[in-house]
């Protein structure tokens, strides 16, 4: 079970939103995509090791699993602050810290291996393709609300809620998506962004 | 007159299944190229010694699967680096696919055949919490992986050698 899990701050600095605004591709987004680019291949690397191992034993391997898990926590860290949903520059790091967005996903013991084999072969028709046009969009929704927000945090110092949970909803989802198609779970996606009701918190 | 130090080599029963997991996809590096989607065989190097590098420290069995997985990689990825690269010139040449050329391939093939079939009894091995020797690389792999350079060591056990 994915769970992300991010606070609404009671209030953003505006100072940091403008220097995300006007210098995040320079500061926040070039060195932190530069190392996460090596990573996802390192990652892609581990997907196809693991989907072997998961074929033929049925299990993705922990250590593996760990690896892509940090690596999502690590790439959400940034996103959430693309759509300047969290104030802080996002640590360089695989840990966990109680002050930075919390991603956590439970380790299935057991994986199904007619799925894992599914969705080689057709996970791109019934879930990439489905999950990625609405996602596309979304992703144009999400940009332009993150405008207006921005607009809004300069003004109010406030982020709207209904913004900053559709924003985060949009990050959420692509991360389900992105772990089904990664075999780390049999669960298909849910077409929202919206939290699972029996996930735990954190 | 310096003490021997004793080593335990870890029987099947003692290792755990995030250990024999680990020791196993030390093996599977050699479809790193594959994953990449890139047909350079010198990806499956790298990918050996970035796998090493992040396992050697968790224990010795993962340590010596993942140090003979990189050691036998390293031949391989050779043989099959020069003649990815002789395949490239000879098409970007007018020289043709010539006696030596597919003679050299072929020897190539069946090397990377025995090396995958090894692979993957290695890998079944690691899986079962086994160790495995290859040929020549094996004795290397166990000697890095249990002995102490600066230290005699005496084995309390005896290795599951084959």
């Amino acid at each position: 079970m994915l769970t992300l899990k991010l606070e609404k701050q009671e209030s953003y600095s505006r100072f940091e939103l403008l220097m995300r605004a006007m210098f995040g591709w320079l500061y926040i987004n070039l060195p932190h995509y530069f190392i996460l680019g090596f990573l996802q291949i390192w990652g892609s690397i581990l997907t196809f090791v693991a989907l072997i191992t998961l074929v033929f034993t049925g299990r993705y391997p922990q250590s593996m699993f760990d690896f892509q898990v940090n690596l999502m926590r690590w790439t959400f860290r940034v996103q959430a602050r693309g759509f300047h949903l969290a104030d802080g520059y996002p640590p360089f790091s695989f840990e966990r810290s109680a002050d930075t967005p919390q991603l956590e996903f439970d380790y299935p013991e057991n994986l199904s291996r007619s799925s894992a084999l599914l969705k080689l072969f057709f996970g791109w028709l019934y879930c990439g393709i489905p999950h990625g046009l609405i996602l596309v969009f979304r992703h144009i929704a999400s940009s332009f609300l993150t405008f207006i927000a921005f607009w809004a945090i300069l003004f109010t110092g406030e982020y709207p809620t209904s913004f900053f949970e559709f924003n985060l909803g949009t990050i959420r989802w692509g991360m389900r998506v992105s772990a089904y198609l990664g075999f780390m779970t049999d669960e298909y996606p849910v077409f929202s962004g919206q939290e699972n009701k029996n996930e735990r918190l954190y | 007159m310096r003490d021997y130090i004793k080593v335990e080599i870890p029987q099947p029963d003692q290792i755990s299944v995030r250990e024999k997991e680990d020791a196993m996809g030390a093996y599977l590096m050699m479809f790193a190229s594959l994953a990449a989607g890139l047909p350079f065989p010198g990806i499956n190097l790298i990918a050996a010694i970035i796998y090493y590098t992040l396992n050697k420290q968790k224990s010795k069995f993962v340590k010596f699967h993942s140090i003979q997985s990189l050691y036998s990689q390293i031949p391989v990825s050779t043989l099959n680096t020069i003649i990815v690269f002789w395949t490239i010139y000879n098409i970007g040449s007018e020289n043709s696919f010539n006696m030596y050329y597919w003679s050299s391939f072929l020897c190539v093939l069946i090397v990377n055949i025995f090396y995958m079939i090894y692979s993957i009894l290695a890998a079944i091995n690691a899986r079962k919490g086994r160790l495995y020797y290859f040929i020549i690389f094996g004795e290397y792999a166990f000697d890095k992986a249990f002995l102490d350079k600066d230290e005699k060591t005496e084995f309390i056990n005896q290795p599951p050698r084959i």
